[in-house]
């Protein structure tokens, strides 16, 4: 309970330091419309010159991308601090977050809230349903199946997030982890059917941003086999369990910059 | 002169000083590419033209563009903007050095070191997925697309940067225009592709100057080179123009407690 009162108040410190800069609020939401626009607008244009790519027609594909974008936005959403935390470790400030009385991952993971993704939010959904309809394999079924599985995604989403909270403590040399995640997960941003062996399962399975991307929708089209649900499940929880070893091993060897 | 060059070379030496993020940088720019590889790749599945293009022609492309946005794009000024905001700049200015052509120099510095780093990767690339390329003529006309592209990006860049003159969110208008070039000045497709009055419409923009007609001149693309060239021309003179403005108008303007 304490936890989540810390969360709330977090979060609307996050919403206030966000509105003190208006016109990067502004700048910000035309970039990340135009970011989502034009690969939206690029794959409207192939497929205005290509009835089917790898199999999949123009609604399966928008459905990927959009399932991309769903993930990755919440993903944005509630991990922000994230972003921020090397600069914590690096100026000391990290001390103090330490020393408080409640978890560190309330404060680094969880403790800055972006409200500007979260208005995206809602337009991703309603066209991800509406190109999902429009796919007519859509069931009740599938439909919970694609939700659940969206819900696997957040907690891989929540591990590889851990991890580079993680790495932020144990190497200072590198500066944009967080922005090679982004990379990584972007290969998802269309079907994993695109690549070729081994690329395909070293991104599906071993560096799993297709299992986390593209499994929701591939469940939606009826196209993912039981079992595969299973295995999400099991790496998630696998990806969670490392991280969080990862993460108190990396904790054991923080060394205070003082101050 | 010698100074000049000795800063060039100074610029390449900081990247050894951080190599592991510098490595990680160029991973995370190959990992882009073979998005947009991929998906081309796919397209070209069950067809041997799209639009025009050849399946080597597309995929040629897209190499090349790798290779032109690592020299036409790559840049130092960006850490103007934080200078200026944190005073650091005063620094610069009472040595006995031209401040844009310091900068000038530490892009030409960047820019020799992605190159290094782009060929390499664009034979990696070509020799691990036995890509066939299409031969590189027009050479000199296209060094002259080259050469303005790049300059009509440095001075782009550095008009981003003197935003800081006179706002401290100067982050937010560059991720906008990052957001706009990949996009706009055709990394991910050939403009060509586009509707031709949206085509037309780019033209006026500086965007397709930075890399589209760089890359289509060097494959060889039946361009009509003479007006485009012109235009690009213009551009850099625009360019040129705005951005000395801005550090005019920005040094009169500026005040900052001392150091």
């Amino acid at each position: 309970m304490k936890n989540f009162k810390l969360f709330f108040l977090f979060s609307r410190n996050a919403l206030r330091t966000t509105l003190q800069a208006r016109s990067g609020v502004w700048f910000f939401m035309i970039g990340k419309i135009c970011r989502f626009a034009f690969f939206f607008l690029m794959i409207l244009l192939i497929f205005g010159k290509t009835k089917i790519v790898r199999g999949y027609s123009l609604p399966q594909m928008l459905v990927f991308y959009l399932t991309f974008n769903l993930i990755d936005t919440t993903a944005q959403i509630l991990f922000r601090e994230v972003y921020r935390f090397r600069y914590q470790v690096i100026s000391g400030e990290f001390d103090l977050t330490l020393a408080k009385p409640f978890h560190p991952f309330v404060k680094i993971l969880i403790g800055g809230v972006d409200f500007l993704d979260l208005l995206l939010l809602i337009p991703y959904l309603l066209l991800t349903l509406h190109f999902a309809w429009q796919t007519h394999a859509v069931t009740a079924f599938n439909l919970v199946a694609y939700f659940v599985l969206l819900f696997n995604s957040l907690l891989i989403a929540t591990a590889f997030h851990i991890v580079v909270l993680a790495l932020g403590i144990l190497t200072t040399d590198v500066d944009h982890t967080i922005m090679i995640y982004r990379d990584l997960t972007g290969m998802a941003r269309f079907p994993m059917q695109i690549y070729q062996e081994p690329l395909r399962e070293i991104f599906t399975f071993i560096i799993p941003v297709g299992l986390m991307m593209t499994f929701p929708s591939q469940a939606l089209f009826n196209l993912l086999k039981p079992s595969f649900f299973a295995l999400a499940f099991l790496i998630s929880f696998t990806m969670i369990f490392l991280s969080l070893r990862l993460w108190n091993a990396a904790l054991k060897k923080y060394q205070s910059w003082g101050g | 002169m010698n100074k000049y060059l000795t800063i060039a070379a100074v610029t390449i030496k900081e990247y050894s000083a951080y190599r592991l993020s510098f490595i990680l940088w160029r991973v995370r720019i190959v990992i882009s590419v073979l998005v947009t590889f991929f998906l081309w790749n796919a397209v070209f599945d069950k067809q041997t033209h799209f639009a025009g293009y050849q399946k080597d022609t597309m995929l040629t492309y897209i190499l090349v563009v790798n290779f032109v946005n690592s020299i036409v794009l790559g840049t130092k000024t960006a850490e103007i903007a934080g200078d200026i905001n944190d005073g650091t700049i005063i620094n610069r200015l009472l040595k006995p050095i031209n401040f844009l052509s310091y900068y000038a120099y530490r892009d030409i510095g960047d820019k020799l070191l992605n190159l290094i780093f782009a060929v390499v990767e664009f034979f990696l690339i070509k020799t691990i997925f036995n890509i066939t390329i299409v031969p590189v003529v027009n050479l000199p006309l296209a060094l002259a697309f080259f050469a303005t592209g790049t300059i009509i990006s440095f001075f782009i860049n550095l008009a981003l940067s003197l935003i800081g003159f006179w706002t401290t969110e100067v982050w937010a208008p560059r991720f906008v225009f990052l957001t706009l070039v990949f996009f706009l000045a055709g990394s991910y497709f050939p403009l060509d592709l586009l509707p031709k009055f949206a085509y037309r419409l780019l033209l006026l923009t500086p965007f397709p100057y930075l890399v589209y007609f760089p890359v289509q001149i060097m494959l060889g693309k039946r361009l009509a080179w003479q007006e485009p060239l012109l235009f690009s021309c213009l551009w850099t003179a625009i360019t040129y123009f705005i951005a000395i403005t801005m550090w005019r108008r920005g040094n009169k303007s500026f005040s900052f407690w001392g150091r």
